[in-house]
């Protein structure tokens, strides 16, 4: 028995072999296929009972009293996951990422019942290069769920997004899923800084990638997205709930390293007539969440790195995470998952790696803070 | 190891343990077994203070109770395995098995911690599923594959039958036998295994040559290149050589498949999460165990995780790790060399080293410089066992990986970590004592 | 030191080192140029001449010869008389005294503990109550944790304030030492470090500056800079400058 038994360790250094090697020619027609056929058998899986080894989903698999007690006809519950800014480079250059972004899709692959599907929330690449998204779409094509792409500056400046888009397709597009309409934003435009100062491609890709330079632009969604944002919503009656996925936060944080979105307050506008609206968004690296009117906004974690609170224009309501223990390369990191209850109001489950999960209940941000408070964290930023 | 030497290796170790026993009864534990005096290099008196719960002070007539219990197999269902049986003094109190024989010849799935310093410890077991050494007590007493008692009623039962015992607890605890009691008792035996006083120790205090320029330079590794300070972490205040905290290393990476073994304890623990009995009986018992931390917590980020252990006297102790899996510390040093095992819970601290052959040479010289006095002999002679056998047999060892440079297509690194550039820091060991 | 002094150097001073510092970024942080030295006037009477840190002020003492070790007494009659010469130069300078009280931060109070958790709490085996973000791994910690930091942390700084108080054991050979002019290291300004020190003529760092008093007015060898007791010499200073907000380049 033991000779047959295939331990993890191998099983996992197989698996990894063939993402890194096997798949090299994988293109994005192939990407998409993959996706069109995991499709059906998970939707299958998802109508089996609850089944996992995390209590945390247990606990939050519990019927949602909330909209029994209000007696709502609903949309049926689902739940999705993310993986966000992996900012991967190179192999040959950092190994470190990979393993993390890696980890990421094992920890995807895990879940069970499975996610309907998995947001990738932006910066799959650190400097946009053609060799850097082929390896994160290479590792993202091990995901059992369907992956929905969205795109980050680290994979836009290069090329202004033209490798991105030849292998993902158009970077903001809208679908409807189980009674939520989603829209997937590109909202991290920049004004031309570039073209007076006569940078290469490359200096621009790397003034974009730091985030305390002063030299770019801030980003925003821009008059043509915000158009296209407009029409594609007139469809749609203000009583479906709405998912916006932006890789910037749709609300100005901190201006001096880009946590800032220029035109945030003219798409919250467009945005407002509906009564429940959640937005996802990455770029941030921490656990964030903030309300303003009607929306209710969750920063992703990042796979790659941790960034610090900034030192000023925290959402009040945010509560912070533990200072990362800069020892262990997992920590302060992590995915997680976005239950879409069926009351319309999305909770938020961030799986931080070698932390226990922390769940953000929507109920906490649209009640301001009085109810279900998240968990304080022993170590709050300096 | 492979499985059938390991069986034969154990049984073969195991009669011996048995004929020890029946000789200790007859003469007596002898001096390994007495309490240890606090006079001693790297005694950590501040933190001594901290640890003694007000609740159970140490007395010498309780302490003489907790080493009489300590060492009586009648605590034991068939009367034949004492604490001693897996913590025997000789053997830096460990039975030196992979894992431990209980009750007819079982065998649990965990590798016999020591009780030296275990005082110190924040937590019980390997999974720290007790919080003191009074609840670690009733885990092997009736823990079914160990001392085998049906209950602590049982125990308790047995205990009182004995006249002697009967006024020993009258007199040290004011009352009749209860199983809170015996647990007091031996706790208060095992918190007098104090083990300080190793030429590391010295070392510290100021004495530059009580430990070898090899082991000088295993400490400089050892606080560097080596990462092993961050986990095993080592201060005056607290010089155990341990955070106390549970990592995955990916021990039990080699045999077990944690998602579906994850979901198995899940169900078996049920909604409760299961009491601390039933979680003893898996950790020892079952193929469970391998989920270590996870089965207390049942949160992912502690599967395959186990607690850090003290670095003292490992000369005695071995064989290592919480499964006994690595036959010398060499071994040891080549699994974390590799950065660990490989699997989706491995700790985001376990990176590929890049030791070289000369570099664990020095680290295992460093870790030998901390054997009390004591076991100085027995730890020379196993350190000789163990480097003879490391010149040939390294089965954990695999340079490649340790490298950084484990092929996954030509020319490119593994994906498992980047590997540091070796680090060129000065040599603490020649700045002066802390 | 004076403020103005120093000032009135740095306008001169400043632009040659910040040019040679952008030429030799690579030396400079990996390696400071040596420290300039001050030349101590010769003494007239074969005794040994003792300079404070100004560069200017200094005394002789007579009947030492070099190398000999001055008499506690000996030593802080020096220091009085070099302190006094320098108040009669600067009567408008102020010398800063420091706060005397001085511990790490003080142990938190634990989280309240559940009935359940009390026994575990007894040997400070308890991590942190619910409410907190948790993980048995990562910044959760113990009380016994807060514990052992702050005892390593006050031990460090303890063990720096007896370096401080005694010069033999920093290698001073005079018998001077640090408290002598830096009462409860009273003037040492950790917190406006870096910034231009006119004795070393270059941008300094606390810890150049505590090797100059090393070799100059202690009259020892400097410490390297991994040197623990440099290390701990620096961690007294800083600890007794605790809750002064850092103000770098101020003179």
């Amino acid at each position: 028995m033991a000779a047959r038994h295939k331990s993890v360790e191998t099983k996992y250094m197989e698996d990894r072999e063939a993402v890194l090697r096997g798949l090299r020619g994988l293109d994005r027609r192939t990407f998409l296929k993959v996706l069109a056929a995991t499709t059906g058998a998970v939707m299958a899986k998802s109508l089996m009972p609850p089944h996992s080894f995390q209590l945390v989903e247990v606990a939050n698999a519990a019927p949602d009293k909330t909209a029994s007690a209000a007696g709502m006809p609903g949309k049926p519950p689902f739940t999705f996951a993310y993986v966000s800014d992996t900012h991967l480079y190179q192999r040959t250059l950092n190994q470190r990422f990979v393993r993390a972004a890696v980890k990421a899709v094992d920890d995807v692959n895990a879940l069970d019942p499975q996610p309907d599907f998995v947001l990738f929330g932006g910066d799959l690449a650190q400097l946009g290069r053609r060799e850097e998204l082929d390896l994160g779409m290479q590792i993202l094509a091990e995901v059992k769920a369907p992956v929905k792409m969205m795109v980050g500056e680290h994979d836009w400046f290069y090329d202004l997004g033209d490798t991105w888009q030849e292998m993902f397709g158009p970077p903001n597009y809208s679908f409807d899923w189980k009674g939520v309409h989603v829209v997937v934003l590109m909202s991290v435009h920049e004004k031309d800084f570039w073209t007076a100062r006569k940078m290469t491609p490359a200096e621009r890709m790397h003034t974009v990638a730091g985030l305390d330079n002063g030299i770019q632009s801030r980003f925003e969604v821009g008059d043509d997205e915000r158009k296209w944002l407009s029409a594609d919503l007139a469809k749609v009656p203000h009583t479906t709930p709405l998912l916006v996925f932006s890789h910037s936060p749709l609300y100005k944080y901190y201006r001096n390293w880009n946590f800032w979105t220029d035109d945030a307050e003219q798409v919250q506008t467009i945005l407002k007539p509906y009564q429940h609206v959640t937005v996802i968004h990455g770029h941030t690296h921490q656990m964030l969440y903030n309300q303003i009117g009607n929306i209710s906004f969750y920063g992703m974690l990042s796979t790659a790195w941790p960034w610090p609170y900034a030192p000023t224009g925290l959402p009040p309501l945010t509560i912070q995470m533990n200072r990362a223990d800069p020892f262990d390369q997992f920590d302060g990191l992590g995915d997680g998952r976005i239950n879409a209850r069926a009351d319309g109001l999305a909770d938020k489950i961030y799986s931080l790696w070698d932390r226990n999960p922390v769940t953000v209940k929507a109920d906490y941000l649209v009640s301001h803070g009085k109810t279900a408070r998240p968990p304080a964290p022993q170590f709050a930023s300096y | 190891m492979k499985p059938a030497r390991t069986l034969l290796l154990s049984l073969l170790a195991a009669t011996a343990v048995v004929a020890s026993v029946t000789l200790v009864a007859a003469q007596g534990p002898g001096p390994l077994a007495d309490p240890k005096s606090e006079n001693q290099a790297g005694f950590p008196t501040d933190l001594y203070s901290w640890v003694i719960p007000p609740d159970n002070p140490q007395t010498p007539a309780k302490i003489a109770l907790g080493k009489a219990l300590f060492f009586d197999d009648r605590l034991s269902a068939d009367g034949k395995i004492s604490c001693d049986h897996c913590h025997a003094p000789a053997k830096g109190f460990t039975d030196q098995l992979p894992t431990s024989m209980g009750i007819r010849a079982q065998f649990g799935q965990r590798n016999a911690p020591t009780i030296l310093n275990a005082v110190f410890n924040v937590t019980q077991f390997w999974d720290g599923r007790a919080p003191t050494l009074e609840a670690q007590v009733q885990g092997p007493v009736t823990n079914p594959v160990e001392m085998g008692m049906k209950s602590t009623d049982d125990a308790v039962a047995k205990i009182k039958a004995i006249p002697e015992y009967q006024k020993q607890f009258q007199d040290v605890f004011g009352h009749d036998v209860t199983f809170a009691d015996i647990g007091r008792a031996i706790a208060s035996y095992e918190r007098t295994q104090l083990a300080f006083d190793s030429p590391f120790d010295k070392f510290i205090g100021g004495d530059q040559s009580a430990i070898s320029d090899s082991a000088k330079r295993g400490w400089s590794i050892f606080n560097g290149k080596g990462r092993c300070m961050s986990c095993h972490g080592w201060n005056p205040t607290q010089p155990l050589f341990t955070d106390q905290k549970f990592h995955n290393i990916g021990v039990s990476a080699h045999n077990a498949n944690f998602v579906p073994l994850a979901r198995k304890a899940l169900d078996t623990l049920g909604k409760s999460g299961g009491g601390e009995q039933e979680i003893d009986k898996l950790a020892i018992g079952t193929d469970m165990s391998g989920l270590g931390r996870f089965l207390v917590t049942k949160q992912p980020h502690d599967i395959g995780a186990f607690r850090t252990m003290s670095l003292r006297n490992l000369l005695v102790t071995q064989p290592y790790f919480h499964d006994g899996s690595q036959v010398t510390l060499w071994d040891t040093i080549d699994h974390y060399n590799k950065g660990g095992v490989q699997n989706p819970y491995l700790d985001g601290g376990i990176v590929p080293l890049g030791l070289s052959e000369a570099e664990e040479d020095d680290l295992v010289a460093f870790l030998a410089s901390l054997t009390s006095p004591e076991y100085a002999q027995p730890a020379k002679e196993e350190y000789d066992l163990q480097f003879k056998r490391s010149r040939t047999d390294r089965p954990q060892r695999d340079t490649a990986a340790a490298n950084g440079d484990k092929g996954h297509g030509p020319g490119l690194a593994g994906p498992f970590g980047d590997i540091g550039p070796a680090q060129t820091s000065e040599n603490p060991a020649l700045l002066g004592g802390d | 030191m004076t403020r103005r002094s120093i000032a009135l150097a740095t306008a001169a001073g400043c632009a040659a080192i910040f040019a040679a510092v952008a030429h030799a970024p690579r030396l400079c942080a990996q390696q400071a140029p040596p420290l300039p030295v001050h030349q101590v006037p010769d003494s007239k009477n074969g005794g040994t001449v003792v300079m404070l840190c100004d560069g200017k002020t200094s005394v002789e003492v007579k009947g030492l010869k070099p190398g000999e070790s001055m008499t506690h007494a000996q030593a802080v009659e020096v220091t009085r008389e070099l302190m006094a010469q320098w108040q009669r130069e600067h009567p408008n300078e102020k010398w800063e005294m420091a706060k005397t009280v001085q511990s790490s931060q003080p142990i938190p109070a634990p989280p309240p503990a559940s009935g359940a958790d009390a026994a575990a709490k007894a040997t400070g085996a308890k991590l942190q109550s619910k409410g907190t973000q948790q993980g048995d791994t990562y910044a959760s910690f113990t009380d016994r944790d807060y514990k052992v930091w702050k005892n390593e942390t006050d031990n460090f700084v303890a063990e720096g304030k007896q370096l401080f108080h005694d010069g033999a054991a920093i290698g001073g050979t005079i018998g001077v030492s640090c408290d002598m002019c830096h009462p409860d290291a009273s003037n040492t300004h950790p917190e406006t470090y870096p910034k231009y020190q006119v004795q070393l003529q270059r941008v300094a760092l606390l810890r150049d500056m505590i090797d100059w008093c090393i070799e100059n007015p202690v009259k020892g060898k400097a410490l390297d800079p991994n040197d623990t007791r440099l290390r701990a010499l620096e961690a007294y200073i800083l600890a007794q400058r605790k809750g002064v907000a850092l103000d770098y380049g101020k003179h």
